[in-house]
């Protein structure tokens, strides 16, 4: 008794495309829909604290009175310092640090990138946890000048006073390391590494050390006011990586309902909790993340899988002062003190919608994962449609097999894929990428717009050349399949790469994603040469550069300073994001554009294929 | 040999020798990824043993070194030089790419005295397996990193290419060499007996009973020989229990792209050793049926081999799959009979990429755990086992097309 299926599905082929065709757009649409469905109430949960022994909120804070006459002593200290120099500023703090009975170190360090020189030294203290082995470390730091390049007066004077009244108490188990970094961006960074042993030869080795490091604060209080409104929470981290959900939940609820203290996320100043701000405070933390920038000094322990945010003062007009801050991180630091384990029980990934409300990855992931299924089904549909096959006979596939049948020739009947050219195309310019992302990171700041512009027009004509390169030299029925193919290549290439990626940094493969929607339906058309020029269009406001211009327009900086920021970024921070956008995105782009241009290369040369 | 083949093989040559001396820091890298080094393979434990070896203690105590002495001895007498030892693998490649060059212009892949292919037109010129060998990404990575199965795929396939050509002696000795280094080759012994028989060039051939009894002495002696070297280089029978008693009783539970580690991490101590046999004898018992139904084509029964046990053994590595996947491509004119060559390719690459990214996230960023690598190399598993599974398929229909040619191109039922 034979089964037979109904339709077969190798001689109707056309089912099958249309129906991969429909699938991979109807991936799309879902993702991109699941993703603005995620503020409604039905899609993100409540916050919660996830691992009990964190107790936030259940010691009173004695930090006030007269501590607060200190912090505005030291507050002087700090100002009549403002304009000196990176060691003398380092040698005063050691001093106060040394004052307060602690062991001090001092670290200078210097980084090269995008021609510039980033020098400092960082200063920092280590208190011995009375009740402690030294085994583990919890860290408050305050950059001495904050990611804006302001004097951080409040958050240093509150370190340097915290430091004397943390002392006193005889109930730490963890040490505590006070650390004054001397900017905001290089310092933390040649700091932990040096912690880690893992630094450059242009960094100092740290002469005190403590254990591992189980949590970081960091106190960001800019302005000669003291008074101020809310609190903002940073908390993005290098390649878009996360604190534990714990360490921002633990943070909220103090300020919240412990001290009264309003937290924002994201620079949301007027969360309404609605569904526009909700979305709007998520898709700030997605472009953050998909960056994978340094928002704060916080942002450089997170790869050493070390939880740390930043508390960052905002406004100038309300009733908060020196002393409520300083209650919420002696409250937060209590709670880390009462960590038993390292932070492990809430998410590491998620996306926060308001300071009480996230979406985790189970709920989040698929719009990305389909983005990329979108083009890996695309990529199937293209290898699965017969124009991928090259030679001549290919109407006469099924005549040609039954006359034939029997002969040592018609076996395989049909003509067949020629892989080569495509794969080396696809390869070929991946290859390629490594060339900007190379040129990026050794330019100088001055020349970088110039180069920038030159490679943009390069790009432009990259394309266009290698089609005209393979047009000329390809015998014309192979031509067709070899952009066919080369164009499946590079989608599966580009679907795989999204969908790891998405595991790693949700948000940049999302954007991506979103930004290569155009590759999966700009095809070769040598037949329609209008339309092809609409898809080049298309494909050239969705490039890289494109994509630059929007980045550099939301921050409202010059490109070159974006550039600069990344190849600061590479050198500095180890960051990602450069070698994702030149030697993924950029090469399935260049695929892209070189299997629209060849219909016009095509149609202008009279190569029409088979 | 063409030039062509000359070309291939210098071009392998020169990209593993760019590899090596421009990015010196490289093989250190890949030689910690648990998916190209695995405890009975890895070239940072070699060293170790080495280390104890020259200075005069058993490199066996310890329970760190799982590795044959006489690869001990051999790494005693280089002197101790990095680009030495370089060499020594890229020439070991090189080695296996002239064996592979052989097997393919001997012509057995298509042609036996059982079966003759119908495809034999559309099969690939021994330069075109050769490079298919050399720039296979698994291949390279494995070479850069230096793990130990270099040496027993080089002697696996300067076996199968000794038997192919008729010289049995060569191909029996290496055999037992490649089932002295890593145990599992010994699985191989059936289809390579049936190949060299195939292979004889003698009008008057013995009878395949008293081929295989001579040839399967001759393979235990000098199995015994190679035993009794290690003894004497040693100077004590432990090195047994800690080569070939790891690769059976699996005491280091190291991640690997296999099916064992994740398996035996979670299993209650009570059924271990019931488990232990049977996932051993599950790697025994595909032997038989693949010998006798792919009886007309015996390379073909033994490469299934390498792959099933690249797939099913105590500590596989990508290196094994590269030799499978390498191996296969002498087969390359059966390919338009496979049905989903694009679906595994793109599994593959999918597990590829994600098998890294998944280990990152459980070992080094802490935001993931254990399962996700293994979900991981269930899929490159699963993947796998459908290539052997499809090119089996492949391989059938193509025996079958030739008996029956009417029924070429028509589809195939299930019943």
């Amino acid at each position: 008794m034979a089964l037979r299926v109904p339709v077969n599905l190798r001689k109707n082929l056309s089912v099958v495309l249309y129906a991969f065709q429909g699938l991979s757009f109807l991936a799309v649409i879902v993702g991109l829909a699941s993703l603005l469905l995620l503020p409604l109430d039905e899609y993100s949960r409540r916050t919660y604290i996830s691992e009990n022994a964190l107790l936030p909120g259940q010691v009173h804070a004695y930090f006030g009175g007269s501590e607060q006459n200190i912090v505005r002593a030291f507050r002087r200290e700090v100002d009549l310092l403002g304009n000196s120099t990176s060691d003398v500023v380092a040698e005063r703090m050691a001093e106060i640090f040394r004052s307060a009975g602690l062991k001090v170190g001092k670290q200078r360090y210097s980084y090269k990138a995008a021609g510039g020189e980033y020098t400092g030294e960082n200063v920092y203290a280590v208190l011995h946890a009375p009740r402690g082995d030294a085994t583990e470390a919890i860290v408050l730091c305050a950059p001495w000048r904050n990611i804006d390049h302001l004097l951080n007066e409040g958050g240093v004077a509150l370190t340097l006073a915290l430091s004397r009244y943390f002392k006193r108490w005889s109930l730490w188990s963890k040490d505590i390391i006070f650390l004054i970094s001397s900017d905001a961006r290089a310092g933390p960074q040649a700091w932990v590494d040096a912690y880690h042993d893992l630094h450059g030869k242009n960094i100092q080795s740290l002469s005190v050390k403590s254990g591992a490091i189980q949590g970081v604060v960091v106190v960001d209080y800019p302005g000669a006011y003291h008074r101020f409104e809310s609190l903002h929470i940073i908390y993005d981290g290098i390649n878009g990586q996360l604190p534990n959900l714990d360490l921002i939940n633990t943070a909220v609820q103090i300020s919240r309902d412990q001290m009264g203290l309003r937290t924002d996320l994201q620079e949301m100043w007027n969360h309404d909790d609605g569904y526009r701000h909700r979305l709007r405070t998520m898709l700030r933390g997605m472009v953050n993340q998909a960056l994978g920038h340094s928002t704060g000094p916080h942002s450089s322990f997170i790869p050493y899988h070390i939880d740390a945010i930043t508390l960052a003062t905002h406004g100038d007009g309300g009733w908060h002062d020196e002393g409520s801050l300083g209650r919420t991180v002696e409250s937060v630091f209590r709670s880390l003190n009462n960590l038993l384990e390292h932070f492990h029980q809430s998410f590491f990934f998620y996306l926060l919608m308001a300071p009480k409300r996230f979406v985790s990855i189970g709920t989040y992931l698929p719009a990305a994962m389909l983005l990329a299924v979108g083009l890996t089904l695309t990529a199937i549909r293209l290898w699965v449609d017969p124009r991928s096959r090259s030679g001549e006979e290919k109407k006469e596939e099924e005549k040609s097999e039954k006359v034939k049948e029997g002969g040592v020739v018609a076996v395989d009947g049909g003509p067949k894929r020629e892989l080569f050219l495509p794969m080396s195309i696809v390869i070929g310019v991946h290859f390629c990428g490594v060339i900007p992302f190379a040129v990026f990171n050794s330019v100088d700041y001055k020349s970088m717009s110039s180069v920038f512009y030159i490679f943009i027009a390069a790009s432009v004509i990259l394309p266009t050349l290698i089609s005209i390169l393979i047009t000329l030299t390809a015998s014309p029925h192979r031509l067709l399949p070899a952009f066919h193919l080369s164009r499946c290549f590079s989608l599966l290439f580009l679907g795989m790469f999204l969908s790891t990626l998405a595991t790693l940094n949700f948000s940049l493969s999302f954007l991506i994603g979103l930004f290569s929607l155009p590759l999966t339906f700009a095809r070769t058309t040598p037949d329609s040469v209008p339309l092809a020029l609409v898809n080049s269009i298309l494909l050239q406001l969705t490039s890289p550069f494109a994509a630059l211009f929007v980045v550099a327009g939301y921050w409202g900086l010059g490109v070159e300073d974006i550039l600069k920021e990344a190849s600061f970024g590479w050198w500095v921070w180890g960051m990602w994001t450069p070698v994702v956008v030149w030697c993924v995105w950029w090469p399935a782009w260049v695929v892209g554009r070189v299997s629209v241009d060849s219909s016009i290369v095509m149609a202008v040369m009279g190569k029409r294929g088979s | 040999m063409d030039r062509k083949c000359l070309l291939a093989i210098g071009a392998g040559a020169l990209i593993r020798l760019v590899l090596f001396t421009a990015f010196p820091s490289l093989p250190t890298i890949l030689a910690q990824r648990v998916e190209i080094s695995t405890p009975v393979t890895s070239y940072k434990r070699l060293q170790e043993g080495i280390y104890l070896y020259t200075h005069g203690v058993s490199p066996y105590d310890g329970g760190v070194f799982h590795q044959a002495p006489l690869l001990l001895s051999l790494f005693s007498i280089l002197p101790p030089s990095t680009i030495i030892t370089n060499l020594l693998y890229i020439l070991a490649d090189i080695f296996s790419a002239v064996s592979l060059i052989q097997i393919a212009s001997s012509g057995v892949p298509t042609v036996t005295p059982h079966h003759v292919s119908p495809r034999k037109a559309n099969s690939w010129p021994p330069w075109a397996i050769a490079a298919a060998f050399l720039f296979n990404p698994f291949t390279i990575a494995t070479c850069i990193a230096r793990p130990t199965i270099v040496f027993t795929n080089t002697i696996i396939l300067h076996s199968i290419a000794a038997a192919v050509n008729g010289r049995r002696g060569p191909a029996f000795v290496s055999m037992a060499m490649a089932t002295y280094l890593s145990l599992y080759p010994a699985l191989l012994l059936p289809p390579l007996l049936f190949l060299a028989y195939d292979s004889l060039k003698t009008t008057s051939k013995p009878s395949i009973q008293a081929f295989s009894a001579v040839t399967t002495i001759m393979l235990s002696i000098v199995l015994m020989v190679y035993f009794k070297l290690s003894h004497l280089i040693t100077g004590s029978w432990e090195f047994v229990a800690s080569t070939y008693g790891v690769h059976l009783l699996l005491p280091d539970l190291t991640p690997n792209v296999g099916l064992w580690w994740y398996f035996f991490i979670e299993m209650f101590d009570s059924f271990r050793a019931f488990f232990l046999c049977l996932f051993q004898l599950h790697l025994l018992i595909y032997v038989p049926p693949v010998c006798l139904r792919l009886r007309k084509q015996p390379l073909f029964a033994l490469i299934t081999l390498i792959g099933i046990s690249s797939i099913f053994k105590s500590y596989p590595a990508i290196g094994d799959t590269g030799l499978y996947l390498s191996l296969l491509m002498l087969y390359n004119h059966m390919f338009s009979l496979m049905r989903y060559t694009f679906f595994l390719a793109a599994a593959i690459l999918y597990a590829t990429f994600l098998g890294p990214a998944f280990y990152y996230l459980w070992v080094y960023a802490g935001s993931g755990n254990a399962n996700f690598f293994y979900a991981i190399t269930l899929v490159w598993s699963i993947s796998n086992a459908l290539i052997v599974a499809d090119a089996i398929y492949a391989a059938l229909r193509d025996e079958h097309e030739t008996e029956r040619p009417e029924l070429i191109g028509k589809d195939v039922v299930q019943i």
